[in-house]
């Protein structure tokens, strides 16, 4: 009894971390690559290298461009953090008006919205660069995030909605007794209850911007302005082979931000969830 | 009275040239686009510094990106009016952007900038669409075979110069060295790539009559087309679809059995052949293998085309400094040896010259442009044999064939069906 009592964790550990490390192993195949001579790289299997170089991450750094990737991680900052702040208060206030007000056509305008997650994102690029040409805003960053201050993204106006629809409105009535205006009432009392789903739209925001590559393709011509999702392709091509320690040790420097993101978030989401209770 | 004014006309002229441009012309910039790998982008670089020191007044953007995505990108510059001022092209994107000939400058215009006589008619006329001309090959590329040589070695075989002797070695490579050793790796692209020489050694006719908007090959010919691949796998002469399947969805020259040597031998482009040999596990030597051809064949079949292209927007403001940077990347000895054959042999003369001197005219792929131009090549494919849907078409029929989904009769009608359909809508 008491052998088979321990003998059962024992089994179900087991079977985890074997799974987990099936399942983390690309993962790893990825960084030991990036430490990998090329010809090493499709010869074995294993990901520790047989005779480990930093040559990979040496040349990647410095890249075939006139540039180095430290330009390409500033670029890709510098487009995601505005991206990331817009989206999120755009999608709140948005929330924000479907959840709690009864303007007349809402259900029709949240139906609008909801289509426009379907629709295809390919059918409106040649029109918007159009657009975007007009405003002469072309090998720019804005036609990138400008859009998104308007709560484009409707996947996350409809994620707060949902969120926001599971509280009673009591909270904000008592603020509104207490002679809250609409906005106040938005910042003081219904964000820090929806903080869990918020820092859900920032993290989706960041990873989902960060691994754009057809917006930054279309809309910035000039390297310089290139992010690290253009330039890990930079060297891809159909005539020559591909140094792939060099992609390989630019994509795991890539995936720093993402993991460490998401690591730091995941602890403010964990307590957003635990602050969002409402007591009755 | 129209004398005087002639010779006004002339002294304007010769004193336009003779003064030093530098101190004459106002700045300009031009924005150049290309694709490539890493060997490119230094090649190009190192070339754009090098214009920019001859033509001071001129400065050069470089927009640059990897294969993936490029043709989109372009697609939608060309759409917005918003195109580089020089760019480089595929082949086929002129089907695509050029319709009626009017897609990008007519080269014409610039004849006195862009030294057009280092070029040969043949490759020039590739570069013409209804007349104008559009664009002026690099180089010029077709599919050859080449061969795994240290392989073939250890099956006791030489190297196979005609379609029975690749054939046979199939069985020997299977009995001798394994079964999960073939004496040719194709995908499904090459397939059709050699499904269509083997047609065209029979008919001696383009694979895709422009004209007719139709394939130039009847029903019991596209069976045939389809038997082939059945034809190949069963023999033991490439590894089936499936078993492709097996190493992934990636690019021939990083599939294993071709880095240790098990699959013997690709079709590959002669621009493009570099990529297969630099993945190759050391110790491996590959050689060119003789065309084969077909008894009485009148006519070799190859691909024969650009690899690469160069274009100027149509609505460029600067045509004439536009016309310099492509003279200088096609002719001049400075960017000719940076380039060296990087993106195969030139077609320039005076840059084959210059290569020459050199003595950098070597390699598999100059090995290939030889063997090209000894092997009767005069059938010249329509661009749409490789527009993007026409391509797709084939390798869906070939997909299901592959697969076990159809039979080969079927398969052999629906290629005669759809491909004909698909080639009905996009030619108009």
């Amino acid at each position: 009894m008491n052998a088979r009592q321990s003998l059962q964790p024992l089994l179900r550990y087991g079977i985890l971390i074997g799974v987990g490390f099936v399942m983390i192993y690309p993962l790893l195949w990825m960084i030991g690559g990036a430490f990998k001579p090329n010809s090493e790289i499709f010869s074995s299997i294993g990901f520790i290298p047989q005779s480990p170089t930093f040559d990979g991450l040496e040349k990647g750094w410095k890249t075939s461009t006139e540039y180095t990737f430290a330009t390409y991680f500033a670029n890709t900052f510098a487009i995601i953090i505005p991206k990331v702040i817009v989206t999120v208060i755009s999608s709140v206030i948005v929330a924000f008006g479907f959840a709690r007000f009864s303007v007349p056509g809402r259900r029709f305008l949240f139906g609008v919205l909801i289509a426009t997650v379907l629709l295809p994102k390919s059918v409106l690029l040649i029109p918007q660069y159009l657009m975007f040409r007009e405003f002469g805003w072309l090998d720019t960053f804005l036609p990138l995030y400008v859009p998104s201050a308007f709560a484009t993204e409707g996947f996350f106006v409809f994620m707060i909605v949902q969120f926001m629809r599971s509280f009673p409105p009591d909270m904000e009535e008592a603020a509104m007794m207490d002679g809250c205006n609409s906005l106040q009432v938005l910042f003081y009392v219904v964000v820090p209850v929806i903080l869990p789903a918020v820092i859900s739209v920032a993290l989706f925001q960041f990873m989902w911007s960060i691994n754009d590559f057809l917006g930054p393709l279309i809309y910035l011509s000039s390297v310089e302005n290139y992010p690290i999702s253009l330039a890990l392709k930079m060297s891809i091509d159909v005539t020559e082979a591909t140094q792939w320690n060099q992609v390989l040790a630019m994509s795991t420097l890539a995936l720093l931000p993402s993991l460490i993101v998401f690591f730091v978030a995941q602890r403010y989401f964990v307590e957003g969830i635990s602050l969002g209770s409402v007591k009755g | 009275m129209s004398a005087k004014l002639t010779r006004r006309e002339l002294l304007a002229a010769t004193g336009g040239l003779l003064a030093p441009r530098a101190r004459a012309a106002p700045p300009v910039t031009l924005r150049m686009s290309w694709w490539g790998g890493s060997e490119v982008h230094r090649a190009h670089l190192e070339t754009i510094r090098a214009f920019e020191r001859k033509y001071p007044h001129i400065t050069v953007k470089a927009e640059y990106t990897g294969w993936a995505g490029h043709l989109e990108r372009l697609t939608t510059q060309i759409a917005g009016d918003t195109a580089p001022d020089l760019m480089q092209i595929n082949w086929n994107w002129l089907v695509l952007f050029s319709r009626a000939g009017d897609g990008f400058y007519d080269l014409s215009k610039v004849a006195g900038a862009v030294d057009l006589s280092q070029c040969d008619a043949d490759s020039l006329s590739m570069g013409r669409v209804r007349g104008r001309l559009n664009a002026v090959p690099i180089s010029m590329a077709a599919r050859l075979f080449y061969f795994n040589a240290t392989t073939y070695a250890k099956a006791g075989l030489s190297i196979p110069s005609s379609w029975e002797g690749l054939f046979a070695a199939g069985p020997v490579f299977r009995d001798k060295l394994g079964p999960d050793y073939y004496p040719l790796d194709l995908n499904l692209q090459d397939v059709i790539a050699v499904a269509r020489t083997r047609q065209i050694q029979e008919s001696g006719l383009p694979f895709v009559d422009e004209g007719r908007s139709r394939l130039n090959a009847s029903l019991p010919e596209t069976v045939e087309a389809a038997r082939l691949y059945q034809r190949l796998v069963d023999a033991h002469v490439i590894p089936s679809a499936r078993e492709r399947a097996s190493f992934g969805n990636v690019p021939p020259q990083e599939m294993r059995p071709w880095i240790t040597g098990r699959y013997a031998g690709v079709h590959q482009w002669i621009s493009a052949i570099g990529k297969s040999t630099d993945t190759l596990e050391p110790g491996q030597a590959i050689a060119l293998g003789a065309f084969p051809l077909r008894a009485q064949a009148k006519d070799a079949g190859l691909l024969y085309r650009p690899s690469m292209l160069l274009a100027i927007n149509r609505s460029t403001r600067h045509p004439q400094e536009a016309a310099l940077l492509m003279n200088f990347m096609l002719n001049d000895p400075t960017a000719v040896l940076i380039f060296g054959v990087k993106r195969g042999p030139p077609v320039s003369r005076r840059a084959l010259a210059t290569l020459a001197a050199d003595d950098a005219l070597k390699g598999l792929s100059w090995e290939g442009l030889q063997q090209i131009q000894k092997l009767p090549n005069r059938v010249r494919e329509s661009g749409f044999f490789e527009h993007p849907r026409v391509r797709d078409g084939f390798i869906d029929i070939y997909e299901m064939l592959g697969y076990g989904r159809l039979g080969v009769e079927e398969a052999g009608l629906r290629m005669f069906e759809d491909v004909n359909a698909i080639l009905r809508r996009v030619i108009r």
